[in-house]
């Protein structure tokens, strides 16, 4: 088992934690906390790649995945908010309904 | 040298990704995250790539954890505290499955080979600088787009109904 392989391995684990997060947390601000976890397992992937290739491609794809957190941040916890504002306070399995 | 760094920074990685899933408080759960983003950042930078790892100690670490530190905030706590915590029959059903998926991808990545390398990065900053403005100029450009929509959406969604 090379280095690179371990690296890749780590990044699964991290990614499927993530996953994990987003299937059990209640709180819906902390399952966009396990979003941005799996997002961060993807990037280590790419850039370990990258090392054994030898070339930035990977860490290109990885500055768009920047980018895309960045926006889901902004709109996910406008929505998050939205959602506390016109439904209440609720745990992420009681929100069922697309609109009353 | 370069496995024990490696251990090192992956196992502060699995500590804080775990507590960032597992713990209670969401606060402390988003303290848990931002370590894990500092033990990422070691990790690019193990790994060669400098440039992304200041960028993601400016972007996640300053940026979006601040943001959300703010939004939690803005939330009255009496009503959080209903559901903190995890589910728990999710939990239970969910850990089965990852981890059967863990061992299906890493027998395939234990297995497989890399392909052949192509050449050697001399200089980290200046090769990606150069293949981000020849090569990927015009996805770099629908990116300022999809940061202006966030911006647009953002805005829409926190506005007062009428």
């Amino acid at each position: 088992m090379t280095l690179e392989k371990a690296y890749i391995l780590l990044s699964i684990l991290v990614f499927l934690i993530g996953l994990l997060g987003v299937i059990a947390r209640k709180n819906l601000i902390t399952m966009l906390v396990s979003t941005e976890i799996m997002l961060n397992g993807v990037n280590l992937t790419l850039v370990a790649v990258d090392k054994v290739l030898g070339r930035v491609d990977g860490q290109i794809f990885s500055f768009f995945t920047l980018t895309v957190a960045a926006a889901e941040v902004a709109v996910g916890l406008g929505l998050v908010v939205a959602i506390f504002r016109l439904r209440g306070y609720e745990g992420s399995s009681e929100i069922v309904h697309l609109r009353d | 040298m370069e496995w024990v760094i490696f251990g090192v920074l992956a196992f502060w990685l699995l500590v804080s990704v775990l507590g960032a899933v597992l713990v209670k408080n969401p606060v402390h759960s988003i303290l848990f995250f931002l370590s894990s983003v500092l033990a990422m950042a070691g990790l690019f930078l193990s790994l060669g790539a400098e440039l992304l790892a200041g960028l993601q100690i400016i972007i996640y670490a300053v940026a979006i954890v601040v943001f959300y530190v703010l939004v939690i905030t803005t939330i009255p706590w009496e009503k959080v505290k209903r559901f903190e915590g995890v589910y728990k029959k999710e939990l239970l059903f969910g850990i089965p499955v990852v981890l059967v998926i863990f061992l299906l991808m890493g027998s395939m990545v234990l297995r497989g080979r890399f392909a052949q390398p192509v050449g050697v990065v001399e200089d980290n900053v200046r090769e990606v600088g150069r293949t981000l403005f020849t090569s990927y100029l015009f996805p770099f450009e629908v990116a300022s787009v999809i940061l202006l929509v966030a911006m647009i959406g953002a805005i829409l969604l926190g506005r007062k109904e009428e």
